[in-house]
């Protein structure tokens, strides 16, 4: 079974009928997105404030680390499955989309770096020298998060 | 007499032109978006302190000067930008009515704020490595928590009706 199929038979279901043709339904599943992302990119912004150096230095990394995974993964959830929601009523819409096309590509890569290669290296630097100043990563990371966040944005506005 | 004036508002040429940019409109409202992680998200850290869900082992005082020195700019951004967005679409935005109880919790929220301020921020040196955290501070957080979500609500879905 291919994924147009899945598709396919997601927008024929009943649920993804009721929820596209509700006045409110997308609008209230679109604020949840919004939620989620402020939660997660909140979360992104607050450890690498700290990683470079330049804002919450006085709070100690292990906690800011621990807090900005766990609270961040969180609004990552909210917001993936909230998205979801908005893309099942109306996917041959959103596919054709290159905005959309491009957050797709750029999601999946900064969630891998984050969760692979980032949460390592911080790890690693955890418990031994605590202070020590990224830049590199830290760019990396906010670049990568709110290129996805401005190209959801770029979906209404240029296609 | 006020919507009198947001209608002035939103006639005078440079709203049009606002309205009508295929840069400038989508910048200013996708920065005003943007900077809510800034704002908003800090602030929701410090309301989950508060109610003992993060940062747990570190004192609430050190939290709230940490968090609120990034999200006082991110909230000054947040206003201008809305500003902006405001001036664009005066007399549509004010008749909205997401944008009006968005407005009523945003000043709740402010006053919210103030309490706290002036009520617990001077004795927080009492219990601020503690658990017991005051029940009021605590109420406090809850209400800022479910406010900025219904604030966020009401900014998203007011959209859809301009």
């Amino acid at each position: 079974m291919n994924l147009d199929r899945i598709w396919q038979m997601s927008y024929d279901s009943k649920t993804i009928d009721i929820l596209r043709n509700s006045a409110l339904g997308i609008p209230v599943i679109q604020s949840l997105h919004l939620i989620g992302i402020t939660l997660l990119l909140g979360s992104m912004v607050a450890l690498n404030l700290r990683l470079l150096g330049i804002g919450l230095t006085e709070i100690n990394l292990p906690s800011l680390f621990r807090q900005a995974f766990r609270w961040g993964t969180a609004g990552l959830l909210i917001a993936v499955v909230s998205g979801f929601l908005v893309f099942l009523p109306d996917p041959a819409r959103y596919a054709a989309n290159h905005s959309f096309q491009f957050k797709m590509i750029m999601l999946p890569l900064a969630a891998l770096l984050q969760y692979t290669l980032f949460r390592r290296v911080i790890v690693k630097h955890v418990g031994a020298d605590v202070n020590r100043r990224f830049v590199l990563m830290p760019v990396l990371s906010l670049t990568l998060w709110f290129s996805v966040g401005w190209a959801g944005r770029a979906i209404a506005f240029l296609g | 007499m006020l919507l009198e004036f947001f209608h002035y508002l939103q006639s005078t040429q440079l709203a049009i032109g606002l309205r009508q940019s295929d840069y400038a409109f989508p910048l200013i409202e996708g920065s005003h978006i943007m900077a809510l992680s800034l704002s908003v998200g800090l602030i929701l850290l410090f309301d989950l302190r508060l109610l003992r869900l993060a940062f747990q082992g570190d004192p609430v005082s050190r939290i709230m000067h940490q968090v609120m020195k990034w999200a006082l700019p991110g909230f000054l951004v947040m206003f201008v930008t809305g500003l902006i967005l405001f001036f664009a679409q005066a007399e549509t935005v004010a008749k909205n009515r997401y944008f009006q109880v968005k407005m009523l919790l945003l000043v709740l929220l402010g006053i919210n704020a103030l309490v706290y301020q002036l009520k617990f921020y001077p004795r927080m040196a009492d219990w601020d490595t503690g658990s017991a955290i005051p029940t009021g501070a605590r109420v406090i957080a809850a209400v800022s928590l479910m406010f900025w979500i219904a604030v966020i609500a009401c900014g998203r879905i007011m959209a859809y009706e301009l």
